[in-house]
């Protein structure tokens, strides 16, 4: 399992397509877009080296000014430490 | 994976760049989240990559680090990551970490040409000091060295420092870093006295134009290029300008690109100086009080073997020496450098350049300008880095908010460890150096020795390090915590054949099977990044800490472990001649250890428990086995230097302080760190009234250097048709021995390759992904061509980065250097492409 969080920042007339372009992809969830056009992203990616790419790809999306990583987290998937609330 | 904890996990990452963003989210699970309920312990620390040093918080869980994230209270990166540093927490986990020493042998002894096998650390060091005895008694300290690193720590580089000048007598130590900073750290000498930058990241936020010389910000620096980025998009009127060899991805955010010729900066530059002057667009008041004349001793050659037929035909092979004179003469020496004759030797369209020269001369813009390698790794570096801040000077546009000429460094404690501390040749801690007596008198009383100890001759460089190895002369030698075999240039002719010389015996330090590491004759495996307790200093001056996360794999101790017990294998009287020893009896019977670290000063604090503020306990593997708080006892002997030693202007706060704060800019005065030096109502050691004083300087100015255009060492021709520049990739850093580990960053950027003009590679018959070889005087290697893509070359010159083990570029450099900072030039040589 591999969890990111993402600030992805983009022209803000052009949020709303940006949005659905990142929405579009595999486990990519947007959970906020600000006025001054900054996405907060998550990807919910299974672990299998592929993330970097993933990443790579939201810079040809148009509109999309930079893209910064903030949050990882990596950790095999067998259950090891699993937390149940 | 429950669905719960997935979600969990998804929540804390949206929160983290919520934060990042300067938002926030709303809800249930983020209160939830916030909570931490996870059993993850987070603690602050440092990225292990670039020289940014941005802050990364560090997430440990079993003993294993399991995520990381972009630290929101550092200063630095605000809580942002870039690829690479997204990926950290994998690096220390390479499916080859080495956990036992391997020493190369047949039938169970060592033998240069036999294999490697496990050994005991109590075997590798006995037959490594043996070597190391053997060499002393043959040919004396001249036959041992060390290669050190801008990724050592502070006190790693401290104590090799130490264990190298002080103990073995043997200036012979010089850190990767040559290879990076060295340019920017002649030119810094030169201007202003005092290393280092006089601004800081905050300029980012505050100048109205940036200007990048040779620095491909977007990959190398992405964090500071999103800071850039952001201030070009939200404020009014702000500019962008690039300076490239090629076009690269800073270019798409340019308003002002321009490709040049190789080596033409020089005329750019001069040009730009002529501009201002032509116009009367200097500050007349600031030149009158703070700045004076000179030009620089020029033919200098290229830093090669004295018998290269260049070094021969040079009139002052490696003279620095420059000369005052007054502001008309400068003026006249300029004058030379017109709009068309720059634009002519430089290929860049005059309106462009123009554009440039008008920005840096508008007395309302405050312009911040930044390079890195281009400047740096070139036969005219030093030369071409005055040049820049001659400009500056000459407009005042210096040490004040958003003026700044910014020397961007490469490695994380380029500045905090091979500077600072002065692992290189000639220096001694805090911008002291070997040649100068009450330089040497002063570093011999902080570390207790006899007056001569420290020999005043500069060590062997880098590049020298490499040819002294081929020629024999260099024959114990040590490499640390860097992969010179395939960093450095011309390994077929100087490296490699250095290495393996049946007189030497060659041991390094790496977590991992490098290049240099196969190369070696003994290989010890080393405790890396969170794996000890560690301090770097990044290019704004900022010193950080951070506490060890968790243990190193198997056997694995850090360098400075290293260093520290093989210093026990040698008695004092080994290794010093009577005559020195008469002058400090009491060190007589000792092993060097106990004279440089358990001397009753050194060792002065004891072993504690290392906790953070929430009360959790960390360990610190080498302080539990030496039975002090190395680390500790290290950096306040090492701030002796910066408090009591001749030059002022480098302290530091005390070590507790930097466990608590997000790090520190030195100067830290009074509890407070400084952002712009040089300036009075920033900097505390300007004297009331004078408004800016160069104090690193006797006279308080700093030194504008005319320096002319003079050409590449070598050049394309007919038979070696294209330029050759080498550097790196965003996914890659330096040599890829950690991030090539790292499964995502592998598959991203998996091989080096050829980024070529479509027309260049049409002309030759190749397509693009096609196999070629690439060709110089010195080698060929073996690659794909690339004609689209992040980097685009004018016609008549290729890039090919370095990171590729499979790929070595460096057979094909040339080991030309700045003659001054002996820092090589990877970024021309001539080369041919040909189908493979």
């Amino acid at each position: 399992m591999s969890i990111t969080g993402l600030v992805i920042h983009a022209v803000p007339k052009n949020t709303a397509s940006v949005q659905a372009a990142i929405e579009a992809l595999d486990g990519a969830e947007v959970h906020k877009v600000t006025d001054d056009g900054r996405l907060v992203v998550t990807v919910d990616n299974p672990d299998d080296g592929k993330a970097a790419q993933v990443f790579d790809s939201f810079r040809t999306i148009a509109g999309v000014l930079s893209t910064s990583l903030v949050y990882t987290h990596f950790e095999e998937d067998h259950g090891e430490g699993e937390h149940v609330s | 994976m429950s669905i719960t904890r997935r979600d969990f996990i998804k929540t804390q990452a949206a929160l983290a760049a919520a934060t990042a963003a300067g938002t926030t989210l709303s809800g249930a699970s983020v209160a939830k989240a916030a909570i931490g309920e996870d059993n993850i312990r987070w603690d602050k620390g440092v990225c292990r990559f670039c020289g940014t040093g941005c802050g990364v918080l560090v997430g440990t869980k079993q003993g294993r680090v399991v995520a990381t994230q972009g630290d929101p209270d550092a200063p630095v990166n605000k809580g942002l990551n870039c690829i690479k540093g997204y990926f950290l927490s994998k690096i220390m986990y390479g499916q080859d970490r080495i956990t036992k020493p391997l020493l190369r042998k047949t039938n169970g002894v060592y033998d240069k040409e036999g294999d490697f096998e496990e050994v005991s650390w109590d075997e590798a060091f006995d037959v490594m000091a043996q070597k190391w005895k053997e060499a002393l008694k043959k040919k004396g300290p001249t036959s041992v060295g060390m290669f050190g690193s801008g990724q050592w720590t502070i006190w790693e580089g401290y104590a090799a420092s130490k264990f190298m000048k002080a103990g073995m007598r043997s200036n012979n130590i010089d850190p990767n870093a040559r290879h990076c900073m060295a340019s920017a750290v002649g030119a810094f000498m030169r201007a202003f006295g005092i290393d280092e930058p006089m601004g800081c990241y905050d300029d980012l936020e505050h100048a109205d134009a940036f200007v990048l010389w040779g620095a491909n910000m977007a990959e190398m620096h992405p964090i500071l290029w999103s800071r850039l980025t952001d201030t070009r998009l939200t404020k009014p009127g702000c500019e962008v300008h690039v300076l490239s060899t090629f076009e690269h991805r800073c270019f798409e955010l340019a308003d002002n690109g321009m490709i040049f010729t190789p080596q033409t900066d020089l005329a750019i530059a001069n040009y730009i100086a002529n501009y201002i002057i032509q116009n009367k667009a200097y500050n007349q008041d600031f030149i009158d009080k703070h700045v004076n004349f000179n030009a620089t001793t020029t033919d200098i050659g290229y830093g090669l073997r004295p018998e290269h037929p260049l070094q021969k035909a040079a009139k002052n092979p490696n003279k620095g020496k420059f000369n005052k004179v007054s502001f008309d003469e400068y003026a006249a020496l300029v004058s030379e450098y017109t709009l068309e004759k720059a634009s002519e030797m430089s290929g860049v369209p005059a309106d462009k350049l123009e554009k440039l020269a008008k920005v840096y001369a508008d007395p309302n813009k405050k312009v911040t300008s930044y390079w890195t390698m281009g400047f740096n790794q070139h036969t005219r570096g030093v030369w071409v880095n005055g040049l820049l801040y001659n400009i500056h000077l000459l407009m005042g546009k210096i040490s004040e908010p958003g003026n700044s000429p910014f020397s961007l460094t490469g490695q994380p404690s380029a500045c905090g460890t091979a500077r600072e501390v002065g692992t290189f040749a000639h220096r001694l801690p805090a911008d002291l150096v070997v040649m100068k007596e009450a330089h040497r008198d002063f570093a011999e009383k902080v570390w207790n020795l006899p007056k001569g100890t420290i020999p005043p001759k500069p060590g062997y460089h880098a590049v020298l390090q490499n040819r002294m190895l081929k020629d024999g002369k260099l024959n114990a030698y040590w490499v640390q915590c860097n992969n010179n075999m395939q960093a450095a240039p011309n390994m077929n002719e100087e490296g490699y054949p250095g290495y393996r010389n049946p007189e030497n015996f060659i041991a390094v330090s790496d977590p991992y099977p490098t290049v240099t590491a196969m190369a070696a004759d003994l290989i010890l495996p080393t405790a890396m990044w969170m794996e000890k307790e560690g301090a770097y200093g990044n290019a704004e001056r900022r010193t950080q800490f951070w506490r060890q996360q968790v243990d190193a794999p198997g056997e694995s101790k850090s360098d400075m472990w290293q260093v520290m017990e093989f210093s026990k294998r040698f008695k004092i009287e080994e290794v010093w001649p009577e005559e020195l020893l008469a002058l400090k009896p009491e060190h007589r019977g000792k092993t060097m250890y106990e004279v440089l670290f358990a001397n009753g000063h050194t060792n002065r604090f004891p072993l504690q428990e290392i906790t953070d503020n929430a009360g959790n306990v960390y360990n610190n593997h080498e302080s539990k086995d030496f039975g002090f708080y190395v680390q500790k006892g290290l950096f306040e002997e090492y701030r002796e230097f910066q408090l009591n030693g001749p030059k002022k202007g480098h302290e530091m706060a005390p070590f507790d302080a930097y466990h608590n704060a997000r790090g520190l800019r030195w100067p830290v005065l009074d509890g407070k760190e400084t952002l712009w030096r040089f300036r009075e109502g920033y900097d505390k050691h300007v004297e009331a009234g004078k408004d800016v004083q160069f104090y690193g300087k006797p006279d308080g100015r700093a030194a504008i250097i005319f320096a002319p255009y003079e050409p590449a060492a070598e050049s394309p021709d007919d038979e070696y048709n294209l330029w050759l520049s080498t550097g790196r990739v965003l996914e890659h850093w330096h040599s890829g021995s950690m991030t090539r580990r790292v499964p995502e960053l592998y598959r991203a950027y998996p091989d080096a390759k050829i980024y070529m003009h479509p027309d260049d590679a049409h002309d030759r018959g190749l397509k693009r992904g096609q196999e070629v070889k690439v060709q110089t005087r010195r080698g060929e290697v073996t690659t794909r061509v690339e004609t689209r893509g992040r980097n685009k070359p004018p016609r008549g010159l290729v890039f090919m980065p370095w990171f590729d083990a499979g790929q070595l570029v460096n057979k094909l450099t040339l080991d030309a250097t700045d003659p001054l900072s002996k820092e090589t030039d990877y970024k021309k040589c001539a080369c041919r492409v040909v189908r493979a």
